[in-house]
């Protein structure tokens, strides 16, 4: 997976982005550790009851958490959240919804290390990578996603059986490796989400 | 440059938060004609060697904004809000920032980076390396290169230090490369390329979408 710390700093940038007046420390602090949280599920594989990249990265569990969420704060007569956290509980969460998977999930579905994202239906790994360009010689070049006929494709470097995701629990040789930046675009995105909390509260401050 | 519809995204996400409650569809607008504004030096290219990633592209036109910004709005009469109100003011820092981070960052990041205190130094800059820890080797950053001559005994610190304007050509659609080719030439548009660069279109008009379905409270922080 890219870093756990890139995944949260894409979870700050959201969290910036979408909390707006429920934006405090605290709200922020839980919207980063929901980008970071899939990553949790090295830990599973470590123990031997799951997958890294899988079992918390599946598409299920944010399903469930938003259809959870959705039921109670909108369907039923005297929301648990509602009465608990008020409109800022119900903000704070939804955020953490969208940041545990565009931040946390999304992330690593967008790189080669892949995303088993409909485990434990199926325990293949998707991985979305490839390019998009306007050429004037070739016209459109897209090689994200593969079209066959009649069906859609995406690169799979395998299954829970053949691909392993190196993480500090689990590495491929006898150096354990604690990634934190992989590249640069990384370090701008953590650099970018690290003064973007300060203009933030800035913000917020001349706006009440 | 990652491509222009990159540093828009990333652009848009950093103003949905920043712009606060002065965000509408006009003052995005205008945050994209700020982020995509630097791109215009391609054009320089074609009467300035190397002036893609320098003319526009150095760290002192943030310093230089940021700068005006800052007096002209701190004085009596600012122009900024007299004419456009405290919106005004607010759009002009939040577009100092994307300038910033958005465009100047993320192409620093990129191919020969960019030549970062033009017309100061004539030297292009480039961010690329990484930062782990590893069991056996501790804390390991490869972005700046401190290396001691074993012969001399000279420290020499290499960030990412590349060519100058004289031998660095970053390519772009108006000029694919510095010599002018024969037959036909293959100007590429890039949209996205990687995986990363497709995730942050995503993550752009995913926020922009959920900006719009989130419903404002009218007791503002009422918790």
């Amino acid at each position: 997976m890219p870093p756990t710390l890139v995944s949260v700093a894409v979870g700050v940038l959201l969290g910036v982005g979408l909390l707006g007046a429920a934006f405090d420390r605290r709200s922020l602090a839980i919207v980063a550790l929901a980008a970071g949280l899939p990553d949790v599920d090295a830990t599973f594989e470590w123990l031997g009851v799951g997958a890294a990249n899988a079992s918390l990265h599946s598409a299920f569990v944010v399903l469930g958490a938003a259809g959870l969420l959705y039921y109670d704060t909108e369907r039923r007569e005297g929301s648990w959240l509602r009465v608990r956290g008020g409109w800022y509980g119900v903000r704070v969460a939804w955020v953490a919804v969208a940041a545990y998977a565009v931040a946390g999930i999304g992330l690593d579905l967008f790189s080669s290390d892949a995303v088993a994202l409909f485990y434990p239906l199926s325990d293949r790994y998707y991985a979305i990578v490839g390019k998009l360009v306007v050429s004037t010689q070739e016209g459109l070049v897209q090689t994200y996603i593969e079209i066959g006929n009649g069906w859609l494709g995406v690169a799979s470097p395998g299954t829970v059986e053949s691909h392993t995701v190196d993480s500090w629990l689990t590495p491929a040789g006898e150096e354990r490796r604690l990634r934190l930046v992989e590249s640069g675009w990384q370090a701008i995105i953590v650099l970018t989400a690290a003064a973007a909390i300060p203009a933030k509260a800035l913000v917020e401050q001349g706006d009440r | 440059m990652p491509t222009s519809t990159v540093h828009a995204a990333v652009a848009f996400v950093l103003a949905v938060g920043l712009l606060g409650e002065y965000y509408d569809r006009r003052a995005l607008a205008v945050i994209l004609g700020i982020v995509l504004f630097p791109e215009v030096d391609t054009a320089f290219g074609l009467v300035m060697d190397g002036a893609h990633r320098t003319v526009l592209h150095t760290m002192l036109t943030s310093v230089v904004a940021a700068g005006v910004v800052y007096w002209d709005t701190s004085r009596e009469g600012s122009w900024i809000r007299g004419r456009w109100g405290a919106s005004g003011v607010r759009l002009a820092w939040v577009g100092v920032f994307v300038h910033t981070f958005a465009h100047l960052g993320l192409d620093w990041a990129h191919l020969s980076g960019i030549n970062i205190v033009w017309p100061l130094v004539d030297q292009f800059f480039s961010l690329d390396g990484e930062l782990y820890l590893s069991s056996t080797e501790g804390l390991v950053q490869t972005f700046v290169d401190i290396a001691v001559d074993p012969e001399t005994g000279q420290q020499t610190i290499d960030a990412g230090r590349g060519g100058t304007t004289a031998n660095t050509h970053v390519s772009s659609p108006v000029q694919p490369s510095k010599e002018t080719s024969e037959g036909p030439v293959d100007r590429r548009f890039p949209i996205a390329v990687g995986g990363w660069q497709l995730y942050f279109l995503v993550v752009g008009a995913f926020t922009l979408l959920a900006r719009r379905l989130q419903s404002t409270p009218e007791e503002i922080g009422d918790h």
